[in-house]
């Protein structure tokens, strides 16, 4: 059993947090008052662990209020890292790498597939759900590979369903995400900036920040991004524990999640999952500042397109012919 | 005396000034991708580094050619070929053993050229030293390289390798270049792709 001096102790901590100044034995009991709010709202949430002063449901309250990441100093960001690692050991005994990488200077990321050479075998949407810790229960996946008949350019007369041999003759195979839009509707329509783009042109989500109203599934064009209906089901095995604050973290249920270029890699110089796995090299992926890069070359010396380029949304995604 | 009218001239002309600053301030983007691509001031010598880029090189050579002058290193081949060296049983004379065609090369499986003129073994292979392959002009060319062979008839294909719009980069986007030699997609004796069944399948459409 915990002492209640022990107790008192942690709670005044909390309290300086939350409220961002020292406390007395007074205004602790004060703060009382709110916790027991915040309280009910967190054994309405399910804890393994009965009692209100466990480690766990401490952690958790921290976390309950803690800012947008955009506004986090590095101690906030490293501290709210902490805590949702101890609290992945706490909850399932997982060792998880949370990394709060920001984006390298000079960079700015895009994307080109090949719409010639792309023969539909989808490696690159079961590795993207692999590597992203999707949900496997609802079968959400962030890439969807269209089977269109040649001469047709409408997505929407397409097949985004197929399940037998391919590549079937005369179709080509056209996948779509995440675009990364310079100009992205869905930040526009979030009410409450839980969704931003980053310096490297990656448009993130801050899943704690996100109330789930899916206003930016609404607003995107592309279909780019996906609501979370369940809490995630992944199988402990098939986890990937290198995780980012932004990208492959476990979502919680309620938030929207999108393709982030797979942020955990490719800010550590790794290339995408998708790109990396693709066994008919259709995608390339580089920095567009660098003039030497492949994306480069992709885009002085192929014929590009971007998808609904008409609707001003500028995305970083390019698709290109031989 | 100033008339009305002549306030209503002036009026204009500074709205005229105010639609025509505010229609330029539309007009020039500034921060859409491609003006931010042509605007990129520092030219980076090589992808930056971002501490975690450890590359293998232990199997990877620096290739034969060059992209912007930037040199890049291919997979090696020969560490991962089935039979190498070649020259342990071709030693300039007829190997007499029963069936060895069969037993050493009896997987092979032809289809690469034409349907009425298929490439012949020699047409890559080198007759005389077999550890190295050959073009039609007669260059000898190491299975390192192999690229420079396929790049003799498959040109716009090996021009859009070096530039990086064909082939696959080794898992890294920053960092020293490495890619992929033809050989790690393409069997070179029946290099187009099989067809086969696609890994996962999509849910229909819902929302």
């Amino acid at each position: 059993m915990m002492s209640s001096k022990y107790i008192q102790e942690e709670f005044s901590d909390i309290i300086d947090d939350i409220f961002d100044k020292k406390t007395g034995r007074r205004s602790f009991l004060k703060g009382m008052a709110g916790l027991a709010a915040a309280g009910s709202s967190l054994t309405l949430a399910g804890c393994s662990n009965n009692s209100p002063f466990s480690e766990e449901n401490i952690l958790r309250l921290k976390e309950y209020f803690k800012g947008n990441f955009t506004l986090m100093s590095q101690e906030d960001k490293n501290a709210t890292i902490k805590r949702l690692e101890r609290l992945a050991k706490i909850k399932d005994g997982l060792d998880l790498k949370i990394s709060s990488k920001g984006p390298i200077p000079n960079v700015l990321f895009g994307f080109a597939l090949n719409v010639s050479r792309c023969e539909g075998f989808m490696d690159c949407v079961q590795a993207c759900v692999d590597e992203n810790n999707i949900d496997r229960k609802t079968k959400t996946q962030c890439i969807r590979v269209f089977e269109i008949e040649h001469g047709e350019m409408n997505v929407q007369s397409g097949n985004g369903k197929y399940f037998h041999e391919v590549p079937v003759d005369n179709h080509f195979y056209m996948g779509v995400q995440c675009f990364q839009c310079e100009n992205a509707p869905c930040i526009k329509a979030c009410p409450t900036k839980a969704t931003w783009r980053e310096d490297d042109g990656i448009v993130v989500v801050d899943y704690n920040w996100c109330i789930g109203c899916r206003y930016c599934q609404a607003a995107c064009p592309y279909w780019g991004r996906r609501f979370n209906w369940n809490d995630p089901y992944i199988p402990a095995e098939e986890l990937t524990r290198k995780q980012h604050y932004l990208g492959n973290r476990i979502r919680p249920k309620g938030t929207m999640e999108k393709c982030t270029f797979c942020i955990q890699r490719t800010r550590t110089g790794r290339l995408p999952a998708c790109v990396e796995i693709c066994p008919t090299g259709s995608r390339v992926f580089g920095n567009l500042l660098d003039p030497k890069s492949e994306i480069r070359f992709v885009l002085e010396n192929k014929k590009v397109f971007r998808m609904k380029e008409d609707l001003g949304t500028d995305p970083k995604f390019w698709y290109f012919v031989d | 005396m100033k008339t009305v009218s002549e306030f209503y001239k002036m009026a204009m002309v500074v709205m005229q000034v105010v639609f025509l600053f505010y229609g330029c301030q539309q007009g020039s983007h500034d921060n859409d991708v491609n003006s931010r691509i042509k605007n990129a001031k520092t030219v980076m010598e090589s992808q930056p580094e971002t501490g975690e880029t450890t590359m293998v090189l232990s199997n990877t050579v620096i290739a034969q050619v060059k992209h912007k002058d930037v040199p890049f290193r291919v997979e090696t081949r020969k560490d991962v070929m089935e039979r190498f060296k070649c020259s342990e049983c071709h030693i300039g004379k007829k190997v007499h053993v029963t069936k060895a065609d069969k037993v050493a090369h009896g997987n092979i499986k032809k289809l690469h050229g034409n349907k009425e003129r298929p490439l012949a073994c020699n047409t890559c292979h080198m007759k005389d030293e077999r550890d190295f392959l050959v073009t039609e002009k007669g260059v000898k060319i190491d299975f390192n390289h192999s690229y420079q062979l396929c790049g003799h008839c498959h040109f716009r294909e090996k021009a859009d390798w070096v530039g990086g719009a064909h082939g696959k980069r080794v898992s890294f986007w920053a960092g020293e270049r490495v890619v992929q030699n033809c050989t790690e997609c393409h069997d070179p004796h029946s290099p187009k792709l099989t067809k086969r069944w696609p890994k996962t399948y999509s849910l229909p459409l819902s929302e």
